[in-house]
């Protein structure tokens, strides 16, 4: 396209510089600040200390944990609904919850899990005693991936959409069960779109703060948390920076794990 | 009606879609419950919505929650597309993956860091915190959501429709606003509505950036839900119910029109 | 009749990234009012020159002349050219009223006249009554004389069309051949027509430019290309041909297939290897006897208007001829042909040499 709008590109390029390269930069530089400013490794140095890579562990863990079921529930979820007679407008009603107030949804699980709520309600009927489910990790697990659902079916919905169902066919054709057809066919060609299920829910999961603090009491921290924790309770920017610092590390190589090979698709 | 569904496939998504839903209509249940707690529903009343509507407050909240989305989804949805126009124009392809790797991680960055970073940014800057950080900051992260919307339409524009209208006499800005603009309407709105959904359902990045008594909803419930459980939340939840499938009933009707005279 | 050029092009070259060379060196003048077209393969410049001419692209080096003004730098919108796309490239998003009346909107022309000029033009195209319709609304022929109309509203001087009729089906492609031919004539506007398709080129032009590879092979009016192409290429190009090498004994006698044939070419050098061109609806089927060269049948398609037979002399050299009689596969069977038939092509020859013989030669016969 020879259409070249300099004048109006320009805002865009002006918030590129701004709002993505600098704050980037500026993580990085106050990573090695210390509380009066001066230049300091000892951020890092405590970043490897027992205590923070514990945290990071966990963190990962929980990230992990949260990725695979949401994973585990969607797929068959995506799956199923590209086979539904209106299939778009199933996709829309799976979408609608996730427009709806993310902390709305959160604070609703403290009534459902509460100690007076539906789901202890559910087990007193079956003559157990009511326990505190809030404030556990199952209750954060379930909750982020209630949360993170929609935003994996999304991307595998669309690549199964997008699969040639001739395909399916051939390989049934060709004498593959239908276990076969899907772990050597459909899996493989929807890989792209989980691995953009899986970016959208792991790199989220891992800085998760307001579910941790709402529904997890404060017995799951995640690097999210850890960060909020140090910019805005002990003020202590250079150590929050640097745990963003590694946030940040991670996204990049995640990016990069999951960039999209243009091969032999459809443009 | 022909289904290629098993009985098993569609008690999954039937149990799939209860569990989407039901957190949403416990609220809104809940929302009409005079007892005041979400676990035993004594009788019918109104009375939670009507202390939203009377809580001056909550209302400031409610109109600067509108006014930022409004505002910052529609400054980034300018910014944005004229930004996806500029990328797809760029000669040079190595460039042109830069700055979209570039656009891409907003969109990538967790919350906190966008967050934790702005902070910083405009502290240094000397940005008071409040309505301005919160505006820029709403600005900021919807910027690439919009690109990535308007993209495809432009990538799937053909180039010829361009040639045809300078051979027929247009300036670059008639092309832009007679050919472009026109053809990416259907990109530039469904950006305009992610931008307006990422501005809604925001909380941590403006948890981050917010001060000086400036709050949106999203704060705000966070702070209510944080001190326990209050049906008045449970009555903004109905109404933020309402007005979400308002707008997605609305866009839905919106695109459905263009589409039908857009398509080729 | 300088006076009559409207478009000139003086030793044009376009060359992109220093190492892809699509034009390299094209020199022409178009006169107004007539129907050119430019043939050739896929890649041979056909387009280039067609969106030089338009303004979408500059010239590496030489220079463009629209009515004597150099216009290398004139950017399209303020050329009095139109193009109709090969894709049409209608707006989606406007009716077929506002698609034809895109161009005099542009040029803030009044409302009623832009009301009356698309009439006009829509009424050209046969297209009255649809100016409410949207483009998803047309059928593909009805699209393409929206792109007509659109072209035409603005009154340019030229109008260029780059493949137009490639995405219509065959029976629909030649009505559209016909209605060209005949609104180019109507509106006496000169028509520069883009295709790789001969047969259209033949049936619509006044004059052909035949390219490969960035050159023009030849020019000239349909039946001058058809009958004396330049070289092997152009002969391949335009319709079937027999193409076998021969030597030219002297003026007016030629040696191939192992005999010595009268012919009406001259102006080589004796003995000079040529190639030698003979259309297969040129040979006659006959006896053995009464032929001039024997060949064997090797294979016959029945082409509907003809029968297309494949045959091979003793040589090996294949011979496709178009007969109204059937032959039998497998038969030996004569050839004739007359002196007229036989097209004499030199190596290498330019197309300024070749015209200059040709004057010679083929006046004295």
């Amino acid at each position: 396209m020879k259409f070249k709008p300099k004048a109006t590109f320009s805002p865009y390029l002006l918030w590129i510089v701004l709002f993505v390269i600098a704050p980037i930069g500026l993580i990085f530089y106050y990573s090695l600040l210390d509380l009066n400013g001066d230049f300091t490794l000892a951020n890092y140095r405590n970043f490897f200390t027992p205590a923070y890579l514990t945290m990071t562990l966990t963190s990962f863990w929980y990230a992990f944990l949260i990725t695979f079921f949401t994973l585990l529930i969607a797929y068959p979820t995506a799956y199923f609904l590209t086979k539904t007679k209106h299939k778009h407008l199933w996709l829309m009603l799976v979408i609608i919850p996730s427009w709806i107030n993310l902390l709305l949804k959160t604070y609703a699980f403290i009534g459902i899990f509460g100690l007076y709520g539906p789901v202890n309600a559910m087990i007193e009927v079956f003559g157990f005693d009511p326990t505190q489910i809030l404030f556990t990790d199952f209750s954060f697990v379930f909750v982020a991936v209630y949360i993170f659902i929609p935003f994996m079916i999304i991307p595998i919905f669309n690549a199964l959409d997008k699969m040639n169902p001739s395909l399916i066919y051939a390989a049934r054709d060709l004498g593959a069960s239908a276990f076969t057809t899907f772990r050597r066919v459909i899996f493989p060609l929807t890989i792209e779109g989980v691995k953009s299920g899986i970016q959208v829910t792991f790199i989220p999961a891992l800085s998760l703060f307001m579910i941790t603090r709402l529904i997890a009491g404060n017995k799951v921290i995640t690097l999210g948390t850890a960060i909020e924790q140090q910019f805005l309770v002990a003020q202590n920017w250079g150590m929050g920076s640097t745990i963003a610092v590694f946030l940040i590390l991670i996204m990049f190589a995640s990016m990069r794990l999951t960039r999209k090979k243009k091969r032999g698709g459809r443009a | 009606m022909r289904s290629n569904l098993t009985t098993t496939a569609k008690v999954y998504l039937a149990i799939v879609f209860v569990i989407l839903y039901a957190p949403i209509f416990y609220l809104i249940f809940y929302s009409f419950n005079s007892g005041g707690t979400m676990s035993s529903f004594e009788s019918f009343t109104l009375e939670h919505y009507k202390a939203v509507f009377n809580d001056n407050r909550l209302l400031v909240i409610l109109i600067n929650t509108t006014i930022v989305a409004l505002l910052s989804a529609l400054i980034a949805t300018m910014i944005g597309t004229l930004g996806a126009i500029g990328i797809v124009s760029m000669s040079n392809k190595k460039m042109r993956r830069t700055l979209l790797s570039l656009n891409n991680i907003l969109i990538v960055s967790p919350d906190v860091v966008i967050g934790a970073s702005f902070l910083i940014l405009f502290t240094m800057v000397g940005i008071q915190l409040g309505f301005t950080s919160v505006l820029i900051s709403h600005i900021a992260f919807s910027i690439p959501i919009v690109v990535l919307m308007v993209l495809p339409k432009l990538f799937e524009m053909n180039t010829n429709l361009i040639d045809a209208a300078l051979d027929l006499g247009a300036n670059r800005r008639d092309v832009l606003t007679r050919v472009i603009l026109p053809y990416i309407k259907p990109g530039i709105f469904a950006g305009f509505f992610m931008a307006l959904t990422y501005s809604l359902d925001d909380f941590a990045v403006t948890f981050f950036v917010t001060g000086n008594g400036f709050s949106t909803l999203s704060v705000e419930i966070y702070s209510m839900a944080r001190a326990g459980i209050s049906l008045t939340v449970n009555a903004i939840s109905g109404l933020v119910f309402v007005v979400t499938v308002g707008i997605v009933v609305m866009y839905y009707l919106i695109t459905k029109r263009t589409r039908k005279s857009g398509e080729v | 009749m300088a006076n009559d050029t409207i478009i000139r092009f003086d030793n044009v070259t376009k060359s992109y990234n220093s190492n892809t060379t699509v034009l390299k060196g094209v020199s022409f003048e178009l006169e107004r009012g007539k129907f050119y077209t430019l043939l050739g393969p896929s890649g041979c410049g056909k387009t280039t020159i067609l969106r030089i001419i338009a303004g979408f692209e500059a010239p590496t080096t030489g220079d463009v002349f629209i009515n004597s003004k150099r216009v290398n730098n004139v950017p399209a919108n303020e050329r009095q050219v139109n193009t109709v796309f090969q894709d049409y490239a209608l707006f989606p998003h406007l009716n077929v009223f506002e698609n034809v009346a895109f161009g005099l909107r542009i040029k803030k022309v009044k409302e009623a006249e832009i009301k009356a000029r698309v009439a006009e033009a829509l009424k050209f195209v046969n297209l009255a009554g649809y100016e409410n319709r949207e483009i998803t609304e047309m059928s593909g022929g009805q699209r393409q004389r929206v792109a007509i109309a659109r072209a035409i509203v603005n009154d340019p001087e030229v109008i260029l069309l780059d493949e137009p009729l490639s995405a219509l089906d065959l029976k629909l492609r030649t009505e559209m051949q016909y209605e060209l031919r005949e609104l180019q004539q109507r509106l006496g506007k000169t028509f520069i027509f883009v295709t790789h398709d001969q047969e259209e080129a033949l049936a619509m032009s006044d004059e052909i430019f035949v390219l490969n590879e960035g050159n023009i092979q030849q020019s000239g009016t349909p039946v001058d290309i058809y009958d004396e192409p330049i070289n092997r290429f152009v002969a391949d190009f335009i319709g079937e041909s027999n193409i076998v090498d021969g030597v030219m004994l002297e003026d007016y006698k030629v040696q191939f297939a192992g005999k010595v044939f009268d012919c009406v070419d001259g102006g080589m050098k004796q003995n000079e290897k040529i190639e030698v061109v003979i259309r297969p609806e040129d040979l006659h089927l006959t006896t053995p006897a009464a032929g001039k060269i024997t060949v064997r049948v090797d294979t016959q398609l029945f082409r509907g208007v003809h029968y297309e037979l494949s045959t091979y002399d003793k040589d090996g050299n294949e011979w496709l001829v178009h007969s109204l009689k059937q032959a039998e596969v497998g038969a030996q069977v004569g050839l004739d042909f007359d002196p007229e038939a036989i097209h004499i092509m030199r190596l290498n020859e330019t197309e300024e040499e070749f015209d200059a013989r040709i004057e010679a030669y083929t006046n004295e016969v």
